[in-house]
């Protein structure tokens, strides 16, 4: 068995929302969200717009403010961390951003895009620091003589590459990669995700991979958790989730997605609406306004995150 | 055989750049026939939407003009109508729909008064006819409500409902021909399918015929009858999808299919790697190459296709243009 | 082919990329060629055309052309040309400085409060709304009336009722840029927030404040030539706006005394509003083609 590297425990994100006549109240974007990452394995959220899943992340690497609950990584609440030790702690979590275009300094040449948080954390002696840099470029595919560019003179995948050396430069345990090949074009996205999958064998690397594309997560996870309205509704191993779907957003969620497998031409669940009021939820579970198999016990309580079998855990009453 | 409804003929688009005009669509031809749904398919930057908007006439001007072939409409050559006989098929007889709704639709006024001015412009329907139409229309693309709604501004609204709103739009003069510009890319999946399924649909119930832009593989497979795989501008593949998809004749067309990671049917333990197309589309520079322009990218790629443009080869409904296309 | 893998291997940097759309702003081009030559007659003039400007050289009211006067000599037999060059160099300190403390001001207040948010910024920008609605020529006699018509002064003046613009540019770009992915990975790269703000978030917030700060150079020259004009002034130091405010009285005898340094600031100005105008073409991303 692996080891588990990340324990995230009870973790909620709010925000403060202005309403009318200057009241304000709170935007749960996550709200108690329990899950583990284990060690050279890929945990995905997945989920779509409003769900939570970029917060989530965002939130276990200490991004956001008003965060509560506790993210333990090596034996440390990584939200308990304050000034200086939270600085010095980063370095083990890094992050992989969605946009290739607004995700590097516009002003800084390629090396030095890569070498920044090296310098600011001071990870490495200061002398190791230029050869760790053209180390990365070559682990990530990047040319010598393309460190001195600046970012405007690369291609979206290029840039993207960047981004992955810059997360690796600080050693990190954990790296969150939040939609990172989503802005790319089809062709490029695979040449990423090759790149990313070969990190991880060469370095042993842990991976939190954010995304909406079904497929790209069918791909990269070992585990994957899927999140509707700040909730994980379902958590399962690969090929439990994608071949037995036990919540019915999961099921809606996958039989939504478009296939060239002619085979895969199952019935389509289609769910009516849209979700509701993330600033009024529901009291109970919070797909019951478009659930099919809704019934009365759905809406008077929220169903907890229950195991149905080895390594799977469903929030439905109906689930059984 | 009756005529295609769209005949696209040699067409050629031209980009202004210091250097010289650039060939930014090079020799395409298609058809589209009544009621039928064909997809364009190719990365960004290899002129889907440039054919699009051609067909539309909204090329920009001062960017792009149209430099040689013909856009046959029901028989007659859009290249060279003049701008008020383009208005009058314009958002009548065919229509757009675009990626983005959140900002396609105009945010001070209300979406009924967006749907009534159209028929009021196309149809000339007087103010409380068009009112109740656009009531109508709202109901078609499955707005709940749909009497309650139309008052409403496009803020008041998520992204779906507005697409819907959009597509409400672009069918209320009953076009011949609805161009939908990758219509869900900003949606979510969900969404998309709900998307899906108005537009198969209404095109059904209508007779509309789809052209559908898209990326996305999977959404060619579940929407469209036939497709055209496009690379740099020029014509890689085109056939009708079954066969397309399942024996391409384009190494492009096979890169776009393997390399993205698709549901399946049964998941199982193995996870190659994605098949990789290395590299990017070419820089506008070299587009009017004699050459084939994948070649830098092609796996099979020799010297004949470095030096001469490939002609297209039919297989049965199925046309490629690459040199090795019965090997592919 | 390599025509088609056409990867750059030297590196254009984001300010020789600004360089190449200056210079296709023609307008622009003449603009900073005409300010050059201003301030070059700032610089080297006093030194080729020597000599007090305040001092009487000749009989009062000679007109342009006559006696070797080139623009000829004011009420008090001043010669003109000589008050011309050395005003350039008083009016465009002036200008200059008067926008270096708008800037410095703006800058400082819009960073701080575009960054903290929070009760920082309302603090800040309340403070800013009420500079900002001052009524500007009021509150700037107030200060020159009570400290004193010097040049520091009447720079000090100009500055504090002109930053508020400034400051809310700054502002509104800190609060688009802080949270641009390449902000947020910096912070997850442990940078601090003092790094964060000035070497981070600002040198890419400058673009706009840049084209502001050379638009006020231009604005605050014609402050300080309304404020002279009102006789708010130093009299012992000879600026455009001086010369026209003591030859007023005699624009009907003498138009040219106060035609000629008007023409003056309306150039320069409009000199620096076309490099301002090019700045933006320059530094603006949105105009610049990928």
């Amino acid at each position: 068995m692996t080891a588990t590297l990340l324990n995230v425990e009870n973790l909620s994100v709010r925000f403060p929302v202005k309403r009318r006549w200057g009241q304000s109240t709170w935007l749960y974007a996550v709200d108690d969200v329990s899950f583990e990452v284990k060690r050279g394995e890929t945990l995905s959220i997945v989920g779509e717009s409003g769900s939570g899943k970029t917060t989530a992340a965002l939130g276990v690497a200490r991004l956001v403010p008003n965060s509560a609950g506790h993210v333990v990584l090596g034996g440390e609440d990584f939200l308990k961390l304050e000034g200086e030790d939270l600085r010095r702690a980063r370095a083990k979590i890094q992050m992989i951003f969605q946009d290739p275009y607004s995700s590097l300094n516009p002003r800084l040449r390629a090396e030095a895009i890569v070498r920044e948080p090296m310098d600011s954390i001071g990870t490495a002696p200061v002398e190791d620091r230029p050869a760790r840099v053209a180390e990365l470029f070559e682990q990530v595919g990047l040319r010598p003589e393309q460190m001195k560019l600046f970012p405007h003179q690369f291609s979206g995948g290029q840039r993207q590459r960047i981004g992955i050396a810059r997360a690796l430069s600080t050693n990190p345990e954990l790296i969150i990669c939040d939609e990172a090949v989503s802005a790319l074009d089809v062709a490029v996205q695979a040449q990423i995700l090759n790149l990313l999958r070969r990190l991880q064998r060469d370095l042993g690397l842990t991976y939190l991979f954010i995304s909406h594309d079904l497929g790209v997560v069918q791909h990269m996870s070992d585990h994957i958790a899927v999140m509707y309205m700040g909730k994980i509704v379902e958590y399962a191993d690969r090929l439990s989730l994608f071949n037995d779907p036990k919540h019915p957003y999961t099921k809606a969620l996958l039989s939504a997605v478009p296939s060239v497998d002619r085979a895969r031409k199952v019935e389509r669940m289609l769910i009516p609406g849209d979700p509701p009021d993330p600033l009024n939820p529901p009291k109970g579970c919070r797909f019951a306004s478009r659930c099919p198999l809704v019934e009365d016990a759905c809406r008077a309580a929220q169903p907890p995150l229950d195991p149905v079998g080895n390594d799977h855990r469903v929030a439905c009453i109906k689930a059984s | 055989m009756t005529d295609p409804l769209l005949k696209i003929e040699n067409l050629r688009i031209e980009l202004k750049l210091r250097s010289g005009p650039i060939p930014v669509i090079d020799d395409l031809s298609l058809e589209l026939n009544a009621g039928e749904t064909l997809s364009f398919v190719g990365e960004s930057g290899c002129g889907k939407s440039m054919t699009a908007l051609a067909i539309m006439g909204l090329l920009p001007e001062k960017v792009g003009s149209i430099g040689g072939g013909r856009i046959l409409f029901q028989g007659n050559d859009m290249a060279r109508m003049n701008p008020a006989e383009l208005r009058a098929i314009r958002g009548n007889e065919i229509s757009m729909i675009f990626q983005e709704p959140m900002t396609s639709l105009n945010p001070v006024y209300t979406v009924g008064e967006q749907i009534a001015e159209v028929l009021r412009r196309h149809k000339g329907m007087g103010q409380a006819d068009a009112w109740k139409r656009a009531t109508e229309l709202m109901d078609a693309v499955r707005i709940p409500n749909a009497k309650a709604r139309v008052g409403d501004y496009p803020h008041q609204m998520s992204g779906g409902q507005r697409q819907r709103v959009m597509i409400a739009i672009a069918l209320a003069c009953a076009p011949k021909i609805l161009i939908a510009d990758e219509p869900t890319t900003a949606l979510d999946v969900t969404v998309q399918a709900q998307i899906f399924d108005l537009l198969r649909d209404l095109g059904r119930d209508t007779g509309t015929a789809t052209i559908l832009i898209t990326h996305d593989m999977g959404a060619v497979a579940e929407m469209a009858d036939r497709m055209v795989v496009m690379y740099a501008g020029r014509k890689a593949e085109e056939g009708p999808v079954e066969p397309v998809i399942s024996h391409p004749r384009h190494p492009y067309t096979k890169g776009l299919i393997s390399c993205v990671p698709h549901l399946l049917a049964e998941l199982t333990e193995e996870r190659p790697d994605l098949t990789e197309v290395p590299g990017i589309v070419p820089s506008l520079g070299s587009f009017g190459a004699d050459a084939c322009l994948f070649a830098s990218r092609c796996y099979m790629a020799d010297a004949q296709c470095r030096n001469a443009r490939p002609p297209e080869v039919a297989f049965g409904p199925q046309t490629s243009a690459c040199w090795k296309a019965d090997i592919v | 082919m390599s025509q088609i893998e056409n990867i750059p291997v030297k590196a254009r940097s984001p300010f020789s990329e600004a360089f190449e759309m200056f210079r296709r702003n023609h307008a622009a081009v003449v603009g900073l060629v005409v300010l050059a030559i201003i301030v070059a007659v700032a610089i080297v003039g006093p030194m080729v055309y020597p000599g007090n400007p305040f001092d009487m050289v000749w009989a009062p009211f000679t007109p342009p052309g006559q006696e070797g006067y080139l623009l000829g000599t004011d009420y008090l037999g001043r010669d003109i040309l000589s008050l011309l060059i050395h005003g350039a160099k008083v009016s465009l300190t002036v200008g200059i400085s008067a926008a270096l403390v708008t800037v410095t001001i703006g800058i400082t207040v819009g960073a701080l409060a575009g960054f903290y948010l929070g009760w920082v910024e309302e603090v800040l920008m309340r403070v800013t709304e009420f500079f900002q609605v001052l009524p500007t020529l009021l509150f700037s006699m107030v200060i020159v009336a009570l400290f004193g018509a010097s040049l520091p002064m009447i720079t000090l003046a100009i500055g504090l009722v002109s930053w508020p613009a400034v400051a809310r540019i700054t502002r509104a770009e800190f609060m688009r840029i802080r949270e641009l992915e390449y902000v947020i990975a910096a912070r997850a790269g442990g940078v601090k927030n003092a790094k964060l703000i000035f070497s981070v978030i600002l040198p890419n917030a400058l673009p706009p404040i840049i084209v502001q700060a050379a638009l006020m150079v231009g604005s605050a020259i014609l402050f300080e030539a309304g404020l002279s004009f009102l006789g708010l002034t130093d009299p012992n130091v000879a600026s455009w706006g001086q010369i026209i405010g003591s030859n007023r009285e005699y624009i009907l005898d003498a138009s040219y005394a106060v035609t000629v340094p008007g023409v003056a600031i309306f150039v320069t100005v409009l000199a620096i509003s076309l490099v301002g105008d090019g700045l933006n073409d320059a530094l603006n991303p949105k105009l610049r083609q990928r």
